[in-house]
């Protein structure tokens, strides 16, 4: 698969970003939303990190940690 | 021959993110188990063709993701879990997440496309490069950016997240009070 193929895929935000950002004259507004935009990337960020931490802290069940062991104690290797 | 400890441990040493990863794409923990056990199972029956000192977490990651695709992902969508086990097992996720703003993101996450969920996942929250999320998935890194990105637009469209009070703490009173004040 070309990488070349995938470029016109991205989304034009970042361009716009990058626009708002220079733009001095409609600051209030267009400053704001670009601030937002990126909030709400962090708290997606954020949220999707809290969920899979939760289920990561949670270690190995031990029926897992069994199964590994037993797995890797067989003589002749697995299956 | 058995097999060597520090290739072992490094098995076991992956297992609790390959859990995440899991339980992301199926969205129901007891099925996410069954999907680790099996990957496990086959990584270890094919321990030869892992070369040491390469990357095992994306080694085990890809061994689950196509294992995932062919034969779990038909069964995936089902969300018979919404307030179920996989909530259950969630007992203490942190305080700045409420109960129901948490269950709302779930609920997103588990509308993407499987392709835009998988990406989102392995980069931001698995913390892999680009470069290894798109050889765990077999594409172009180009199109793992493009995935992530259409992720998160679409999990901003679907939380209505347009307004930064609503991640605030009303939010979440709001929300907690629409569903009838328990908690």
């Amino acid at each position: 698969m070309k990488t070349s193929k995938t470029v016109n895929l991205q989304p034009p935000a970042s361009n716009e970003a990058k626009a708002e950002d220079r733009d001095a004259m409609g600051r209030t507004q267009r400053k704001s939303e670009v601030r937002l935009g990126r909030e709400v990337q962090a708290r997606i960020g954020q949220q999707l990190r809290a969920l899979y931490d939760e289920v990561v802290s949670q270690g190995v069940p031990p029926h897992i940690a069994d199964l590994v062991r037993k797995l890797s104690d067989q003589d002749d290797g697995v299956a | 021959m058995k097999l060597d400890p520090a290739i072992r441990d490094q098995v076991l040493g992956t297992v609790p993110s390959l859990r995440a990863f899991a339980i992301s794409l199926c969205g129901n923990i007891d099925r996410a188990d069954d999907l680790v056990q099996e990957t496990l199972l086959r990584a270890l029956a094919h321990i030869d063709s892992f070369q040491p000192g390469t990357n095992m977490p994306a080694w085990l990651f890809t061994i689950l993701r196509n294992l995932f695709r062919s034969e779990y992902r038909k069964r995936r969508r089902e969300v018979e879990d919404a307030d179920g086990r996989y909530a259950e097992t969630l007992k203490s996720h942190p305080e700045q997440t409420g109960r129901v703003e948490f269950n709302e993101f779930r609920a997103a996450l588990a509308k993407l496309p499987s392709d835009q969920c998988e990406a989102l996942i392995l980069v931001g929250a698995s913390g892999f490069s680009y470069e290894d999320a798109a050889a765990i998935c077999g594409c172009a890194v180009g199109t793992i950016k493009s995935r992530v990105n259409r992720a998160r637009t679409r999990l901003a469209d679907l939380l209505a997240i347009d307004n930064v009070d609503d991640f605030g703490p009303d939010r979440a009173t709001r929300a907690v009070l629409a569903s009838g004040g328990r908690n």
